[in-house]
């Protein structure tokens, strides 16, 4: 019995070794506003950690903190769980950092932590998707999102006309963004297209490209007079896109969706992803952070204000609310000059 | 109150593996107060509190399907849709005590689905709740379309937020089902009933144990936890939604092992498991506070729990070795007999 | 009629129902192009099953398949854009790729005789820790072209090349089980542990063989997966080890091992992508989709279950008789 004892012992001391030496260098600087070097801490907080678009986001908001000389830590829970992302910003209170930016997988799930955050003296702030208001000092958007939503929707009656039908398939049924943008687009449909058709609720693909090509497929044979899809989170629009191009249908339908231009090349090459609509992450990782420098240091946002490697923000009348820019369409004529 | 907290803990004994498994605990805790940044903080305490009793909950359900050979995978999405039915009464305006209610009828409800049908059939555990993990998620996507409910009145945040003292309220009713469900287990027959049925199924059923009821039970126990785990986290997250906890199943599995029940059933103490929760929280906390990336933590949960199982069958090997070597020692000395 | 009788035939059964079904549902069911796609589509959930009902006949199970697949795409998939392209080697990287996770499992579970749930749970974590690690999450695009080609292959009568490594591997169990003799040692093990043992089959040889063969399945549907899909993602196969047991158990395996067979994965299988399939032409919204398929597996196991008891009932009625 001693024996395991001591191996168990010896085990977990070489795992909290190897933790300590790992965390080392953020460790060491310990606690407390505004460290020793007077540098703050930033923390910026995704949905979750691991999948492209917030891969970008992180390149950006870690060149903002190396352009700015301000310490980034960006991390996140490995699921898109409401729970796991509470737990990651709890500990980040205890880690005393001096503002917390998330972007909520539930933003009604994470109010009292940030209530917490916020009693603690740490400024808060939402990005990509809207936390609780009544908490956060600064909400940064990268888009509008009724504006995005009935983007999406134009582009395609654009491209398919303004009556037939269509369908949509989307990252997940529970995803937030996925569906405020879904909403405003149906709404703006109902207002000024009431000749789309909409065949069927939207179809959820598990954010993976292979359900999404799946589902395509499947779509396609069960309402044959198809003309469009609309394709929300990253990965759909692709398994769309490769459903058309496996049925040779790129000019019979029409495909919009929200992709990354270098995974979306090979398909708006051959017109079987028509139209990819999106935001730059990075853009908006570097904001985020730029933003809460430039609100540590005790200064308000400016409509119209020119932030590097930006560009002209928009601050809503609020004072709170700030758009990055408005979407960016990504063609076949345009998609080689992006690298994310 | 304290006399009596200090003389109950002074009365529970420990097996030779759990004082182990505090003595990795304690030393777990000792390094992390002094080399990781802010463990020690109130804040940190506090967190940490909270953290483990939704997911101390849900490994106490598990511990007790486990033990009888059994294993509950819609234990999470159970207690996402008792969530739901909670927060959907409450939004309705029902009073606290009747939302939970709903909560508690649904997840009653969800459990006897479980229960009946594995009491019932004799169907595998495994596999009938793959099939009501996929159902429950399910009913819980049809009735909130994947979005959240949310707008509680503010009295109802007390349970998730409250504190009686220095503790938080979720930590004082995670300790009073503790001690509960050991009461339950140790003193009762529905108790025994378990431990046999996990060891010796056959010999259960013919030495008169109601093998049925106790199986229902059991799972209806199952449900009540994620019923009570659905309250803590509906009132923490301010809301209730399909997804939450849904990583809690493969952490609360891996911690009732740790905690030293067996995953082939009729063994497994709630001190075990209690402990074995604590030592994830510890983790992974402070492996969030070395600012660790997400990823390595989950290699190095799955490398813990397989290192535990290595040092588990490592001692195993010896014990037997001791215990062959007292044989074959006592054999010679009584003169020698083959065989 | 024999076939009908058993467990195999009350689920082939099920399957021509569900045709005959969806056919009346849909007109486009029952066309070559439909049921081509559908197969496409389940090729890797093919693959996997198959290797996973070796698993399930010696009363194991692997959880962390999903994580292995993913491991290996991203092997051949860095291979493939930083190293070389020849397609022999890239198919050899993976087989043996998913060989070596498979063989730790083996390992794990035939040494230190730990349960197979709780070793795979952990090499889960492990493996797609790594795999997440190692990529941050980002996708592998750029795949040379020789292999985007060989993607694209299709046979005479407009088959897609993938279906042929689904049929290999299916036709190559089953003759292994069947015929070879390591078969018979996994149908023993399942059977009956301590018998087999003492008929000197080596209990930890043949677990480390079905693990490791698990895992050299979960290469190949790594290799057949990407050729359909032309880039990786590592989150491409989160939660996937469930589809595939619950594949091989619609398709009568016994969890509790002893029991199993490539034709019968193979129905389960079918099943799942007709549902799938099904309910998706049948213009069913897709909130309920989750529903019915869960309703669908808990009657499927507990009519299973039921059918066996009543087998073992009538079983014991004969031997009273005959005693």
């Amino acid at each position: 019995m001693k024996r395991k004892g001591m191996v168990l012992f010896i085990l977990s001391l070489a795992l909290a070794l190897v933790a300590s030496a790992c965390g080392g260098g953020s460790g060491g600087k310990g606690g407390g506003s505004g460290s020793s070097d007077g540098s703050y801490t930033i923390a910026v907080v995704p949905k979750l950690v691991g999948i492209p678009y917030f891969n970008a986001s992180e390149t950006g908001a870690k060149k903002a903190g190396e352009d700015l000389g301000v310490e980034v830590i960006y991390t996140g829970p490995t699921e898109p769980d409401a729970a796991q992302q509470v737990k990651v910003i709890e500990d980040l209170i205890s880690k005393k950092v001096d503002a917390i930016a998330v972007a909520p997988n539930d933003p009604a799930a994470l109010t009292p932590v940030l209530k917490k955050a916020k009693d603690a003296g740490i400024l808060v702030m939402d990005w990509d998707t809207p936390a609780d208001q009544s908490v956060v000092e600064l909400s940064v958007h990268q888009i509008d999102d009724q504006q995005f939503g009935e983007h999406l929707v134009d582009k395609l009656v654009e491209l398919m006309g303004d009556s037939g039908e269509f369908a949509i398939v989307t990252g997940g049924l529970s995803a937030n963004n996925l569906n405020t943008w879904i909403d405003y687009g149906l709404k703006h449909i109902e207002a000024n297209y009431p000749g789309l058709k909409l065949v069927t609720e939207r179809v959820p693909s598990d954010e993976k490209q292979q359900v999404a090509y799946q589902k395509t497929l499947d779509l396609l044979k069960a309402y044959p007079n198809l003309k469009g899809f609309l394709g929300y989170s990253t990965p759909a629009p692709l398994g769309i896109a490769q459903a058309i191009q496996e049925k040779g249908l790129q000019d019979q339908i029409a495909v919009v969706g929200t992709a990354l231009p270098t995974d979306s090349g090979p398909y708006l090459e051959d017109g079987s992803l028509d139209v990819a609509a999106l935001w730059d992450p990075g853009k908006l990782g570097y904001l985020t952070v730029y933003l809460a420098k430039h609100a540590l240091e005790g200064n308000k946002v400016e409509n119209g204000m020119d932030v590097p490697n930006v560009g002209k923000i928009e601050v809503k009348s609020d004072g709170k609310t700030v758009i990055m820019g408005p979407p960016t369409d990504f063609l076949k004529d345009n998609y080689k000059n992006y690298d994310f | 109150m304290k006399p009596i907290v200090l003389k109950s803990l002074a009365a529970i004994k420990l097996t030779g593996y759990e004082k182990i498994l505090l003595g990795v605990f304690a030393c777990l805790f000792a390094l992390f107060s002094l080399t990781a940044p802010n463990f020690l903080s109130s804040v940190n305490l506090q967190s940490m509190m909270v953290q483990m009793p939704e997911f101390g909950l849900i490994a106490l359900g598990l511990m007790v399907v486990v033990m009888t050979a059994g294993i509950d995978l819609s234990v999470t999405y159970l207690a996402a849709l008792s969530g739901i039915a909670i927060a959907w009464a409450l939004v309705q305006g029902w009073p606290v005590p009747l939302a939970l209610a709903a909560g508690a009828g649904a997840a009653l409800l969800c459990g006897s689905f479980n229960a009946l049908l594995i009491a019932g059939t004799g169907v595998s555990p495994i596999v009938l709740t793959l099939g009501s993990m996929i159902l429950f998620e399910g009913i819980a996507l049809r009735l909130t379309k994947g979005g959240s409910i949310s707008g509680f009145p503010e009295s109802y945040y007390l349970i998730g937020g409250g504190h009686i003292g220095p503790i938080p309220v979720p930590m004082l009713i995670f300790a009073v089902v503790a001690v509960l469900t050991a009461v339950l287990l140790n003193r009762t027959a529905w108790g025994r009933g378990v431990f046999m049925i996990g060891s010796n199924p056959t010999a259960s059923k013919f030495s008169g144990i109601p093998v049925r009821s106790v199986l229902i039970r059991v799972y209806l126990f199952s449900a009540f936890m994620a019923f009570l785990a659905a309250i803590i986290m509906t009132s923490r997250y301010n809301s209730a939604k399909v997804d939450y906890g849904s990583s809690y199943l493969m952490q609360g599995l891996a911690a009732v092992v740790l905690g030293g029940t067996s995953i082939t059933g009729g063994s497994g103490t709630v001190k075990g498991t209690v402990i074995g929760v604590a030592i994830f929280q510890i983790l992974s906390s402070a492996l969030n506070l070395y600012s660790i990336s997400p990823h390595i933590v989950n290699v190095l949960m799955g490398g813990i729990l397989i290192a535990v199982l290595l040092v588990d069958y490592l001692v195993k090997m010896r014990q037997r070795a001791a215990r062959l070597r007292k044989a074959k020692g006592s054999q010679a000395s009584s003169g020698g007999n083959a065989g | 009629m024999k076939f009908l009788r058993s467990k195999e035939g009350g689920i082939f059964i099920i399957v021509l129902v569900l045709f005959v079904v969806l056919s009346f549902l849909s007109p486009v069911f029952l066309t070559f192009d439909n049921l081509v796609d559908v197969v496409q589509t389940n090729v890797v959930l093919g693959i996997l099953a198959i290797g996973m009902t070796l698993v399930i006949i010696i009363g194991g199970i692997d959880v962390s398949v999903g994580a292995m697949t993913a491991a290996v795409t991203v092997l051949i998939g860095k291979f493939m854009v930083e190293v070389g392209h020849s397609l022999p080697v890239v198919l050899l990287l993976a087989a043996a790729g998913g060989t070596l996770l498979g063989a730790i499992n083996g390992f794990l579970v035939s040494r230190i005789k730990a349960h197979a749930i709780v070793v795979t749970l952990g090499t889960l974590s492990v493996y797609s820790g790594l795999t997440m690690y190692v990529t941050g999450g980002v996708w592998i695009n750029q795949l040379p072209q020789v292999f985007l080609d060989f993607g694209r292959i299709r046979l005479p009568g407009d088959i897609p090349i993938q279906i042929v490594f689904l049929v290999l591997v299916a036709a190559f169990t089953a003759y292994l089980l069947k015929y070879m003799r390591i078969g018979r040692s996994v149908y023993a093990l399942g059977g009956n542990m301590r018998s087999a043992e003492r008929a000197g089959i080596s209990v930890a040889r043949v677990q480390m063989f079905v693990y490791s063969y698990m895992g050299f399945l979960a290469g190949i549907a790594a290799f057949v997966h990407t050729s359909i899909y032309r880039q990786v993602d590592p989150n491409a196969f989160n939660g996937f080890e469930l589809q595939v047991i619950a594949a091989v158990v619609l398709g009568g395996a016994n969890i509790l091992g002893g029991s199993g067979r490539v034709g019968g994965t193979l129905l389960g299988v079918a099943l799942l992508a007709l549902i799938g399939n099904g309910l998706t032409l049948a213009h069913v919204p897709s909130f309920w989709h989750k529903v019915i398929i869960g309703l669908f597996i808990a009657a499927a196991v507990v009519f299973d279950v039921l059918q066996r008891r009543r087998i073992e009932k009538q079983l014991a009625k004969i031997d009273v008789l005959t005693s």
